[in-house]
């Protein structure tokens, strides 16, 4: 049941990612501290802007699509629409994001992984999505009973944003 | 139940009539042996009809609902930004037989704007629902979308369009029959009334034969005139059933007999169901059109309730004999035909005369189309059909209408069966090559999401022959090159690209195998070489040599991870690809490397629906991490350096350096065998080039498989090869010669990627002059290799015995 909480609170927590731009990332919003959300919380109440996930219409299209297919409970269908979306831009390391909370929420925690991996190798430079992606590693390490693991990526995640909140102070 | 009615009643009787012959057995009397006689004949009859009976209802039973695959090719997507032209989107349109039409506002038709195209999409039922017509509006500039509108009041624009998705093939029940499976209530009552009236209209009366047809054709057989005519519905589907065209008195009493059971056991609604489903009505090449369902698409492109009178009477009309009554060859008899059945119905008074007079005016409005067959892309269809046949019985696959979403992109698909034809055929023109000997096979798939696009089995692509991407396993040669390479450059403190290799000969003794002794295909030594270079030039000596360093089973051990399953022989060799692998499973291996070491498994098929438009079964993206992103990075500069400046040098005959393609060649054994593997920023792609008799093509992996490689990829268009600089990467300026590090403006200098940390520390002095010898020191190389690839029997100028074992026959 832990487990499915924690798959769950990496997809919940998604939309609460403080600006993933740069300047604004704060700390705290992390999927291990965020509560559960309850069903349906996923597409509304989002008082914190958004990140910019993609500029192509038809991509931001397909990511609304999915959301709603997950707020309905339609997990496959939401896949469905995300690897539409991934075949548009294959190398939005957004899209790879969202896939591995996706993966992370249906409890398929060694994909959830890989596709985080993917998208980091995908970031480039943007330290606030690549310490969102070690997030979800750590959750779903937890998940996986891997406690060191966890850790270890809970760390690389905490060090990303320091890292980051420092600059912005700069 | 009644079966078991029948069966017990045909025990008993066969119980009575054994007890009466028994006692008679013994032969005393003529009397008792007329009898016996007679008994057998009657206990003949009975198994006979007994047979028959089990046959027609199995027959019947078996095929009332089968309902073959249907298999689609990816759906178009379209948005504002796609790279896509409006004689690209006007091919895909007519692929999917829309028709132009001045005023495009009925499903399926389009007609040219000044910027683009108005269109209107047809009801078209997807995975994940039903997306029902839409009127829209495109414009295309500079070779892209500029923008996509729903046609209404006011225009709205949208940001995603899906296109229905063409049919690819089916997976169909035995005789490649192909159906679209329609119940009695969805089928026109001017289509029965027609039928009815023309081929039998006693059907809701007769027991299934009409005694005056069958005196009449007795007459006739007696007579000595042609057996003909006198079949019910009934009768024609028992023949249908059975597929004999033999015209004989035995195969008409077996109809009479078959025909009568068949009414005793079923409905007149059945049977006249199972008959509109089942009735043939046209060969479309290798692909049985049966039953009106499926014949309404392929003469009219539209489903059978929307044919107008006069196309349902073309189609009764048809039953006679669709081979003669064939729309496209022979229009003026089809009409002639048409119009005697509609004559017929309005004798019958099924039509008034005034829909006569309407219908017998109209064209017979039968849609121009080339036959597919049961598949234009049989290579693809195939893999399909494998990877289904793993999680669905074959009876299923074959029966319950499944259909199959799949990711065939039919424009991919084209160009690359063009550009292998086109290539073989030049080059065995241009090298005096007897015609058609040469052989191909090509796979294209996307880089990130490993989907299939294009699998070519063969030069005659439309013939579904031997598969040779994916049943033809041949040595791949220096395709295995960059998983040794790889394994170096994930050592940093040991390897970079510019880490000095020792070309030198090599004599290698391993238990099991006779001295090893590599070869240069240039048959030089080249004393030491950068690691990049090495790899662009394709040195077997400094190849072997790095992989024996790393360990041969270190090397191999990592083949599975790539997807590579069959594990090669734990010889030296194998480190220079003396294995063989299909066409696929190098895509496979090349498709992790271009995908920054994330493996994941190649996939032809997305989703699966049932008939009824259920959800069946996705096949989602997985992914998994089988190599570092770092190392993958400085492989795929080094891959990149083959191109650039290595043995796939002449790609730019074909394509811009400035998509930076990754690729590698391979040769094997006397030229048997010609590679390339490589790829950009969206599609990994492996060629192979070579001859079925596994004997020399005179080519090599330059002058074979890249060349169809680089048509190919021309005119496909794909997006450059820009992987995102890992983290953990340096750029840093070095002397290319020395592989030294330079100062940061130096202008001779190359930009190097290293792994942090593995940078070199000793600075070279910089001097322009050095600017150019790495292209001086390729290029003779290269050179040399083009003059070996003319004349493979050229005697090499390294020659340490006299007879060579195969290996050095295999990298000469």
């Amino acid at each position: 049941m832990s487990l499915l909480v924690a798959g769950c609170a990496g997809v919940k927590t998604q939309p609460t990612v403080a600006g993933t731009t740069p300047e604004t990332v704060t700390q705290g919003e992390t999927p291990q501290t965020t509560p559960p959300a309850q069903p349906g919380d996923v597409i509304i109440a989002e008082p914190i802007p958004k990140p910019i996930e993609s500029t192509n219409n038809a991509v931001i299209a397909l990511l609304d699509r999915a959301k709603l297919d997950l707020g309905a409970g339609q997990r496959e269908a939401a896949g469905a629409s995300l690897e539409r979306a991934l075949r548009i831009e294959p190398r939005n390391p957004w899209l790879w994001y969202e896939l591995a909370q996706l993966r992370l929420a249906q409890g398929q925690y060694a994909q959830a992984v890989s596709l985080s991996h993917k998208s980091i190798s995908f970031a480039g430079r943007d330290k606030s999505l690549q310490a969102l992606n070690w997030r979800l590693v750590g959750n779903a390490r937890i998940a996986q009973g891997n406690p060191n693991g966890a850790e270890q990526a809970f760390k690389r995640a905490t060090d990303l944003e320091q890292s980051l909140s420092v600059k912005g102070l700069d | 139940m009644k079966i078991t009615v029948l069966l017990t009643t045909f025990w008993n009787k066969t119980r009575i009539i054994w007890n009466k012959i028994y006692p008679i057995l013994n032969f005393k009397s003529r009397g008792k042996v007329l009898r016996l006689l007679a008994l057998s004949l009657l206990l003949g009859l009975s198994v006979y009809i007994f047979y028959l009976d089990s046959s027609i209802r199995e027959a019947f039973d078996g095929r009332k609902f089968a309902l073959p695959a249907r298999v689609y090719g990816r759906a178009l997507e379209m948005y504002v930004g796609l790279k896509l032209t409006p004689a690209q989107f006007v091919d895909e349109l007519k692929a999917l037989s829309y028709h132009e039409n001045p005023e495009p506002n009925e499903a399926a038709s389009y007609k040219f704007t000044a910027n683009g195209v108005e269109f209107t999409t047809r009801d078209f039922a997807f995975w994940d629902g039903p997306q029902p017509s839409q009127r829209l509006r495109v414009e295309f500039a500079d070779g892209k979308v500029t923008l996509l509108q729903e046609r209404g009041t006011p225009d709205k624009d949208i940001p995603l369009l899906r296109i229905e998705p063409p049919i690819i093939g089916g997976i169909y029940p035995g005789h490649n029959e192909d159906r679209a499976l329609l119940k009695l209530n969805q089928v026109p009552k001017p289509l029965i009334d027609a039928l009815i009236s023309v081929e039998d209209h006693k059907f809701y009366s007769h027991w299934g034969v009409d005694p005056r047809g069958i005196a009449r054709a007795l007459f006739k057989t007696i007579s000595g005139q042609r057996i003909e005519g006198g079949s019910t519905l009934t009768q024609q589907l028992v023949k249908n059933f059975f597929l004999t065209s033999e015209r004989s008195l035995t195969r008409k009493a077996n109809e009479v007999l078959m025909s009568l059971l068949l009414e005793l056991h079923y409905s007149k609604d059945e049977i006249l169901e199972t008959y509109i489903n089942e009735i043939f009505l046209g060969q479309d090449a290798t692909r049985a059109i049966h039953g009106f369902g499926l014949a309404s698409y392929f003469y009219f492109d539209r489903p059978l309730d929307r044919l107008e009178l006069h196309e349902i009477a073309t189609l009764v009309g048809m039953v006679k004999g669709p081979a003669v009554y064939d729309p496209r060859k022979k229009p003026d008899l089809v009409l002639q035909r048409r119009n005697v059945v509609l004559q017929e119905m309005v004798r019958l008074n099924v039509i008034t005369q005034a829909q006569f007079v309407v219908a017998r005016q109209k064209p017979l409005g039968v849609v121009y189309r080339a036959p597919s067959g049961t598949s234009p892309y049989p290579a693809f269809l195939q893999l399909v059909h494998r990877q289904l046949q793993r999680d669905y019985r074959e009876q299923d696959l074959r029966s319950e209408g499944l259909r199959i979403f799949t990711t065939l992109d039919t424009r991919i698909q084209h160009l690359a069966e063009q550009a292998l034809a086109l290539r073989l055929g030049q080059i065995e023109k241009a090298r005096k090559i007897p015609a058609n000997t040469l052989e191909g096979a090509v796979v294209i798939s996307s880089t990130q999401t490993g989907e299939i696009q294009a699998v070519v089995g063969g030069r005659e692509a439309r013939y579904a022959g031997f598969n040779r991407a994916i049943d033809a396993r041949r040595q791949i040669g220096s395709l295995a090159k960059p998983i040794v390479y790889l394994t170096a450059l994930e050592n940093p403190g040991r390897y970079t690209l510019v880490t000095q290799l020792d070309d030198s000969p090599l004599v290698w003794k391993q238990r099991g195998t006779t001295d090893w002794k590599p070869k240069n295909y240039d048959n030089k030594f080249h004393d030491t070489v950068q690691l990049r270079t090495a790899l662009a030039h394709s040195y077997n000596v400094s190849t072997a040599r790095l992989g024996i360093d790393l360990g041969i089973d270190t090397i191999l051990d990592k083949l599975p991870k790539f997807g590579i399953e069959r594990r090669p022989p734990p010889f030296a060799s194998s480190l220079l690809g003396a294995f063989e692998l299909s066409p696929m499973e190098v895509t496979q291996l090349y498709q992790t490397i271009a995908d920054g070491g994330f493996r994941t498994p190649l996939r032809a098929i997305r989703e699966i629906v049932t008939a009824e438009g259920k959800p069946l079964q996705r096949y989602p993206l997985n992914v998994e991490q089988v190599a570092q992103p770092a190392p993958v990075y400085l492989l795929t500069a080094a891959l990149q350096g083959v191109v650039r400046e290595g043995t796939a040098q002449s790609m730019t005959n074909w394509l811009p350096e400035e998509l930076h393609v990754a690729g590698k060649t391979g040769t094997t054994d006397d030229l048997r065998d010609t590679w390339f593997a490589g790829y950009t920023g969206d599609h990994v792609a492996v060629v192979w080039v070579g001859r079925d008799d596994n004997k020399s093509t005179g080519l090599t992996g330059a002058s074979g498989a890249m060349t169809v490689w680089g048509e190919m990829m021309k005119n496909i268009q794909p997006e450059p090869l820009q992987p995102v600089v890992p983290e953990d990467i340096e750029l840093v300026n070095v002397d290319p010669l020395t592989g030294l590090r330079n100062s940061e403006d130096c202008k001779s200098a190359m930009l190097m990627p290293f792994i942090k940390g593995s940078v070199p520390t000793e600075i070279s002095p910089c001097t322009i002059a050095t600017a150019t010898p790495p292209k001086v020191e390729d290029k003779p190389v290269v050179k040399t290799e083009v003059k070996a690839e003319r004349k493979p029997e050229s005697k090499p100028e390294v020659k340490e015995e006299g007879k060579k074992n195969w290996l050095q026959r295999l990298f000469n």
